[in-house]
């Protein structure tokens, strides 16, 4: 946690000016129904052009400080204002550089995009900040996927050069073997026991942008079929996770906004970069720039875009995904996440199995329903145990213990320390999903930091009413939804964060938006639970009718000594759930070994497989890492 | 606490031990480098357009400070090689760095599979030997850091996260490693290790004393500070110091063989002028909250340094008793490197 700064406020710093963009204040996009090749093509490419239109405008010639590595990349890609970017590259090359990793990737693109662009003396002032600046290599898997592409591509651009030519003292070919061994290494991590922060709303950007460059820039066909086959491998999970293009379900790193406004994340971006089912965020996230910059050199393969479009079908995916490496404190160095996630036209409900997963910045389960337009709305339900602790922090991170927490804070946090917190994981929080039925059960110690259940309530949900036999009952979309606290609970306004002119670090004021805001509902019983049913409106003549339905069901818990549940699920599930035991679907215990890394209609891998299978109809893509094969089919 | 015998009159007589034994001997060699690692990064984060230089500073005749090397903020120690005080090892996050023309150029030693380096040290008797401090363990060079091996025999396969590690400096081969579950100790070159303390959590630092390499002090997250006056094979606690907060360095002074002080983020600097029978708190004049995360002592002055997490290195040339701002503004020092004489 070497102080890297919050990706939103680092997309605002790259970006500048925020001025209209088409899509992003535009309707809605509605995904073509002609989805023959050079339909979907052609709209791709639209998007992307859009997006390097919109970046290149926002340079002004008179106004240098207008032009940085977001509108040069613009520039170059659109073939525009070659003296004039060359010109300000090297007064950029003149200042002291700062960034790392983040420093890194947009100069690798902007060396490949010059090449036959920029002055000689553009690129050679490049070059030699290779030699002069002395990136970080970072402490998570996102900033080595920006550090080792960015290095790797380098290293191939200029491969005789000499070690002293290099800020890493090594050789051109040094440089690549390193870089070269470590991405394979992480290619086979993730495609044998699960990716690392996995499903990002917004670090996506940090691996589909390095995998977009391998497959662009990559001389060995090694490295450019591995770049290829890992960003389709990336857009087949975001394809099968996304509700008409919002990322729900469980997050290994979200933020504050994004786990509630559920479509304001980076994922947007590349939804609808991808399949044009939802609009980009502002400024396209900031880093969809640098995507777009080389994005007419992937092709995305029609089994994803169908995975991604079609909700006609219910479907139950079930992954495997890992934490982030754990230095100390902790008998396990990568936990498994079983992850899973439930599908429907209306809603989805994903979730993981709670403990102390990743340090900061985790969403273990909710529900989210459609919405017709996603911009502002709040369309997610969930619980959590807000939970804050410096020792979890150090089984992640090398630094000492006093100030972890006002540190994460400056970075753009603010968050982790607070208990009206909405985002992370506890160890005392156990999570059971079948389909859209998820039963939360937490055991907290005394002297936890801090004692409270928090329930997340939507200023966008409707109907709420609270029932005389203990379910809460609310509808969101054309979703009905039945929450069910199992202890005593208040009422809370969810107060938000406004950030403050700064120039030191992040900071921010609470605002309270009172009655029209969000809500917590509050439970400071230790031992606790939440229950939470949805169903689809078409389902029930009526909301009234929902209830019911929900209220004859069998339900028996209790809290002490741990919390137990029992009951029958709107589809007939009779679920016994116990903290700290498997949980039992009628009358078997559900055995987590047995988890695949993908197992669902769209999805399939064996864990230690290396090998992806994407299907949707007739269509199917395997990706196999263990023969570097792109293999495309269609049944007859 | 292996060896001793338990009371209050056997820690006594541990004080009375070190007392004498540091009453009797000279110091070691005259010092001649006082070096620091110093992140000046106060509100800087990746992307921001505040620009700092951070790394590696050596103390200059008129008492400042003069940059070192590369710029990176994330120095957390530093070694050089007895014979030749221009061959310079950093441990950071990339891993380990090694310049051998003092500074100027510099490569990184290491592949992907090394990071995080918390500490490096140089054996001075088999000056090729390097150690490394790693998140996941030790690694060992035995070629000037051209290459690395683990060498991890003994330690736990969950429980080695190694913050320190200390050579030490009259016996070759025999090496100290504070880690989150104790103290560690090897004596053929971290061919195999054995724990010599059990800790619950983190070994914040290891030191030997410079008048008796036989004398260590250690300090730890949970554990409070501890004293080791056999090289380190037993280890009795400091009386009065506190343990519910984490220590995060100790250091002796070069200058006077019965005066120790140790920094802590919550209590601040604690001083002992009689070998760690006794402590006092030493705040005075400090910014509050004190925030200290390392204490040094000017191996020619015998001035004290303690850093205030990004406000400023503070100076006391009365061991604490006033302190006064100094340099490195918005700074946080990492480590204190104090080197010997060099052949060259």
């Amino acid at each position: 946690m070497k102080k890297f700064i919050s990706l939103l406020t680092l997309a605002a710093l790259l970006v500048g000016p925020v001025f209209a963009q088409p899509a992003y204040s535009g309707p809605m996009p509605v995904p073509p129904a002609d989805t023959r090749s050079d339909t979907l093509r052609r709209a791709y490419l639209d998007r992307v052009r859009e997006v390097l239109v919109w970046y290149a405008a926002t340079a002004k010639p008179d106004k240098p400080e207008t032009i940085g590595t977001g509108q040069i990349v613009a520039k170059l890609a659109l073939h525009q204002d070659a003296a004039l970017v060359s010109q300000r590259i090297i007064e950029l090359m003149k200042q002291p550089q700062t960034g790392d990793m983040f420093w890194m990737f947009p100069w690798a693109a902007i060396s490949f995009l010059g090449r036959d662009q920029l002055s000689p003396a553009a690129k050679a002032a490049i070059r030699d900040a290779w030699r002069t600046y002395f990136p970080m290599r970072g402490d998570t898997e996102n900033h080595w996927a920006m550090y080792y592409s960015s290095l790797y591509l380098m290293a191939e651009l200029y491969p005789d050069d000499p070690a002293d030519s290099w800020f890493t003292g090594k050789s051109s070919a040094e440089n690549r073997a390193e870089a070269k061994g470590y991405l394979i290494h992480w290619m086979d991590l993730a495609t044998t026991i699960g990716q690392g922060e996995f499903n990002p709303t917004h670090y996506i950007g940090e691996y589909a942008i390095p995998m977009l460059y391998l497959a662009t820039w990559a001389k060995d066909p090694e490295m450019r079929i591995r770049g290829h086959m890992m960003l389709d491998w990336l857009m087949a999970e975001l394809a099968d996770n996304t509700l008409n293009g919002v990322l729900r379900g469980a997050n290994a790193r979200t933020t504050e906004e994004s786990v509630l406004e559920r479509w304001n994340g980076l994922s947007s971006f590349f939804s609808w970069t991808m399949f044009g089912n939802t609009p980009p965020p502002a400024a396209y996230g900031g880093f969809g720039i640098f995507f777009a910059g080389a994005a007419e050199n992937y092709r995305l393969p029609e089994v994803i875009y169908q995975v991604a479009v079609d909700r006609s079908q219910d479907y139950i995916q079930r992954d495997l995904k890992r934490t982030r490496r754990r230095w100390r404190y902790s008998d396990q160095f990568m936990p498994p996440i079983y992850k899973t996630s439930y599908m429907r036209r209306d809603y989805a409900v994903g979730s993981y199995q709670g403990g102390q997963s990743d340090p900061i910045q985790t969403h273990v389960w909710d529900v989210t329903w459609a919405v017709p337009d996603p911009r502002g709305v709040h369309n997610t339900l969930f619980s959590m145990h807000p939970y804050a602790s410096t020792e979890v922090l150090q089984m992640y991170f090398t630094e000492q213990p006093d100030g972890l927490i006002d540190s994460l804070a400056g970075q753009g946090k603010p968050s982790f320390g607070v208990p009206d917190k909405i985002l992370g994981a506890s160890p005392y929080e156990r999570v059971f999903q079948d389909r859209d039925t998820v039963v939360a059960l937490y055991d907290i110690p005394a002297g936890t930091s801090y004692p409270r259940i928090n329930g997340f309530f939507s200023k966008d949900l409707t109907h709420v009413t609270e029932d005389k036999s203990g379910w809460i009952f609310a509808q969101g979309g054309h979703t009905y939804l039945a929450y069910r606290p199992l202890a005593p609970f208040h009422w809370e306004h969810l107060l938000g964060y406004r950030q403050l002119p700064s120039a030191h670090g992040y900071k921010w004021e609470r605002i309270d938006k009172g009655e029209q805001g969000d809500k917590l509902l509050v439970s400071e019983q230790l031992r606790n639970g939440t229950i939470v049913q949805a169903a689809s409106a078409d389902e029930f003549k009526s909301f009234e009718a929902f209830q019911a339905a929900i209220n004859a069901l069998p339900l028996e818990f209790r809290l002490e000594p741990v919390p137990v549940v029992r009951l029958t699920t709107l589809r007939g599930q009779r679920v016994a759930f116990t903290y700290g035991q498997a949980p039992v679907v009628n009358g078997v215990p559900l055995d987590y070994t047995k988890w695949k890394l993908f197992e669902g209609p769209y999805l399939n891998a064996e864990k230690g497989s290396r090998r992806l299978t994407i299907t949707h109809g007739r269509l199917k893509r395997v990706l196999d890492f263990n023969t570097l094969t792109i293999t495309d089919s269609v049944t007859p | 606490m292996n060896g001793f015998p338990s009371g209050l009159a056997a820690g006594l007589r541990l004080l009375a031990l070190l007392a004498l034994s540091a009453a009797s001997r000279p110091l070691a060699a005259a010092p001649a480098g006082f070096y620091l690692c110093a992140a000046l990064n106060k509100g800087y984060v990746t992307g921001s357009k505040i620009t700092t230089v951070s790394g590696l500073f050596k103390r200059d005749g008129a008492g400042g400070w003069q940059h070192i090397g590369y710029n990176d903020l994330s120095i957390t120690a530093a070694a050089f090689d007895p014979r030749d005080h221009s061959v310079i090892y950093t441990a950071a996050v990339n891993g380990c760095w090694r310049s051998l023309d003092g500074g100027q150029t510099w490569r990184q030693t290491n592949g992907w599979d090394i990071t995080e380096g918390r500490d490096v040290a140089v054996d001075p008797r088999s000056p090729d030997h390097v150690y490394l401090a790693l998140p996941d363990g030790v690694a060992v060079s035995p070629d000037r850091a051209q290459t690395w091996v683990r060498r991890e025999n003994g330690l736990p396969d969950r429980g080695k996260y190694t913050q320190t590690i200390k050579v030490d400096r009259a016996h070759a081969g025999r090496v100290l490693a504070g880690c989150e579950s104790g103290i560690y100790l090897t004596e053929n070159g971290a061919k195999s290790w054995r724990r010599v303390l059990p800790t619950a959590a983190t070994v914040d630092d290891l030191q030997q004393a410079w008048n008796d390499p036989r004398q260590w002090a250690a300090v730890t997250q949970s554990d409070g500070a501890w004293a080791s006056i056999d090289g380190g094979v037993t280890w009795r606690r400091f009386p009065g110091v506190p343990a519910d907060h984490a220590l995060y360095n100790i250091t002796f002074d070069p200058t006077h063989p019965r005066r120790l002080a140790i920094a802590s983020w919550h209590y601040g600097v604690f001083t002992s002028e009689d070998s760690g029978a006794t402590w006092t708190a030493r705040n005075a004049g400090l910014p509050e909250p004190h925030r200290v995360a390392r204490v040094g002592v000017d191996p020619d002055t015998g001035r004290l340094y303690a850093s205030v997490v990004n406000e400023s290195l503070y100076t006391s040339d009365d061991f604490g008793r006033t302190w006064r701002r100094g340099a490195l503004e918005g700074s946080v020092v990492n480590n204190f490197i104090t080197v010997p004489v060099a052949v060259k």
